[in-house]
C-alpha cells in the first residue's frame, strides 16, 4: 500500500460519509429505496489492507454514519458483517491470481463479471442485515425484503456509474 | 499458555469481528442507556453542527415558502387581538386575570435535520433544554402535529417523528369524538393507518382526525389528518382506516415545541390516587 492510496482512501471515506448524510439520506421514493452508497468505501479498499484494518476502518466507517442518523450501532453492525465476508467473498469468486490484478478492486482490472459478483454479494449482505436490523420485526417480512432488494439494486447501480465515471474502460 | 496465544493469533480475524460486531449490536438494543452517556452527548454535538451548518445554505432554497407560511400565520394571528374586534355593543365585557391561565407556552426552532425515508424518522431541532426543552414534549407545526421530543442536549433536541414504529398518537374523530390511534407502518410517508376505531362509527372519506388531548403530550383539537380509506373486516373487533397526514414531513422548516405548563400539575394529580382497596 503506496501512501498515495492512504491519502485517496482517507480522501474518499470523508466524501462518500459526506454525500451519505447530506444527499443519499435524503433519497426517499415512496418509501421503499434508500441507497446506502458509502459502503462503496468497503468496496474499494485494496487487496492488501490488513484483515484487521479492514474490520476496524468498516466499524468506524459505520460508526460516523450512525452518529449522524441517530442509529448507534446499526451501521456499525451492518458495515463489519460486510467487511468480514469480504476476503471470503473474494477468495471464492477469484479463479486464478489473474484476477487479483491492481491494487483495488474494479471493474476495468477484474471485468464485468467479477465485479458484479463481488458487488452484489457484499451490497446484499450489508442491506439485509440493516433493514432487518432497524426493522427487528418479522411481521413485515415481505415488505423489508422488498425494501432491501429495491434498495440494494439502486446502490449497485450507483456503485456502477462511479465505476464507469471514474475509471473509463480503454484508459 | 503460549499455545493458547497462537491460537488467538491464528484466528485473531474471527475474533475481532466478534467483537466489534458484539459491541454494535449491544449498543443498538441498549440505545436507550447509551443516550443518557458522554459519548452520545459528544456525537450529539458533531453531527449537530454538521447538519447545522448545511441547513444554514439549503434554507435559502425554501425561503419563498417560510415568507407565505409566516404571512399566513401573522395574518391569522393579527386576526386575534383584540383590536381587530369591532365593538358592536355598548356593554363591554372584561376577563379578569383569573379566568384564564396560560396553559400551553410554543417554543419556535428550527428542523436541522429530517428524514422520511427510513422506518423509524427522526429530526433534529437547533434548540435544547438550554431553552426549556425537556423530553415528551409534543412537536407541531402550524395546528398539524410533528412528533415528539425524546432526548435533548443543552443546544439540540432529538425529536421522534410521527413516522416512527413507536410512534403512537391518540387522536379523535372530531364529528363524534371517538376515541382512535394513529399509527405509521412504513411505506407512503403522506400515510398512516388509523386503529382500533369502534364497529358502530360510520366513516367517511374526508373525516376530519384531531389530537385527543389524553396523552398529555399535544394539546387537545391539533390536525392529525383526514381518512383516505378504510377496511370493515368482519372477524375483527374494531375496525381500520387510513389516513392521509395534514402535515407534509418532509417540508418541514421552522417546528414548534409545545410545552405544556401544568403538566407538573396533573402527573402529581395522576401520581397522588391510589385506589381504594
Amino acid at each position: 500500500m503506496t501512501s498515495r492510496t492512504v491519502f485517496f482512501n482517507i480522501l474518499r471515506f470523508f466524501f462518500l460519509i459526506l454525500l451519505q448524510v447530506l444527499i443519499l439520506n435524503h433519497i426517499n421514493l415512496n418509501g421503499y429505496i434508500n441507497p446506502y452508497f458509502y459502503i462503496y468505501f468497503i468496496l474499494l479498499l485494496p487487496f492488501d489492507t490488513p484483515k484487521w484494518m479492514l474490520l476496524i476502518v468498516s466499524f468506524i466507517l459505520g460508526w460516523s454514519i450512525d452518529i449522524f442518523t441517530n442509529s448507534i450501532g446499526l451501521n456499525a453492525s451492518a458495515c463489519v458483517l460486510m467487511a468480514f465476508a469480504r476476503p471470503f467473498v473474494i477468495s471464492a469468486i477469484s479463479s486464478g491470481p489473474e484476477s487479483l490484478l491492481g491494487d483495488t478492486p474494479s471493474l476495468r482490472n477484474q471485468g464485468v463479471k467479477w465485479f458484479l459478483y463481488y458487488a452484489i454479494i457484499l451490497i446484499l449482505i450489508h442491506h439485509f442485515t440493516f433493514f432487518f436490523l432497524e426493522i427487528f420485526r418479522i411481521s413485515e417480512f415481505p415488505y423489508t425484503l422488498v425494501r432491501v432488494l429495491l434498495s440494494s439494486a439502486f446502490t449497485l447501480l450507483l456503485v456502477l456509474i462511479s465505476e464507469y465515471m471514474l475509471y473509463p474502460r480503454g484508459k | 499458555m503460549r499455545n493458547l496465544f497462537l491460537f488467538f493469533r491464528e484466528h485473531y480475524f474471527y475474533f475481532l469481528f466478534l467483537l466489534l460486531e458484539t459491541f454494535s449490536l449491544i449498543l443498538l438494543f441498549n440505545y436507550n442507556e447509551f443516550q443518557g452517556s458522554s459519548l452520545y452527548s459528544v456525537s450529539n454535538a458533531v453531527s449537530g453542527s454538521v447538519n447545522n451548518m448545511f441547513n444554514g445554505i439549503s434554507e435559502y432554497f425554501s425561503l419563498r415558502k417560510t415568507n407565505r407560511v409566516l404571512i399566513e400565520e401573522m395574518a391569522k394571528l393579527h386576526s386575534r387581538i383584540p383590536e381587530a374586534f369591532y365593538v358592536t355593543d355598548v356593554n363591554v365585557f372584561y376577563k379578569k386575570d383569573s379566568i384564564v391561565k396560560l396553559e400551553y407556552k410554543y417554543i419556535s426552532a428550527k428542523v436541522i435535520s429530517n428524514s422520511t425515508n427510513k422506518r423509524n424518522n427522526f429530526l433534529m431541532i437547533n434548540k435544547g433544554s438550554m431553552h426549556g426543552i425537556e423530553n415528551h414534549m409534543g412537536v407541531i407545526i402550524g395546528n398539524k402535529i410533528v412528533g415528539q421530543v425524546v432526548s435533548v442536549s443543552p443546544h439540540f433536541s432529538w425529536i421522534m417523528s410521527m413516522l416512527n414504529k413507536d410512534s403512537r398518537i391518540s387522536g379523535k374523530f372530531k364529528k363524534n369524538n371517538q376515541l382512535v390511534n394513529v399509527e405509521w407502518s412504513g411505506g407512503n410517508y403522506r400515510k398512516g393507518q388509523v386503529r382500533e376505531i369502534p364497529k358502530h362509527i360510520v366513516m367517511y372519506k374526508g373525516d376530519t382526525i384531531i389530537t385527543s388531548g389524553n396523552s398529555d403530550i399535544f394539546p387537545e383539537g391539533l390536525m392529525i389528518g383526514t381518512i383516505s380509506g378504510f377496511k370493515n373486516p368482519q372477524d375483527e373487533n374494531f375496525n381500520n382506516g387510513e389516513i392521509l397526514f395534514a402535515t407534509d414531513f418532509n417540508s418541514l422548516g421552522y417546528i414548534e415545541v409545545v410545552v405544556d405548563l401544568m403538566r407538573k400539575e396533573k402527573e402529581e394529580l395522576k401520581a397522588s390516587f391510589k385506589s381504594p382497596q
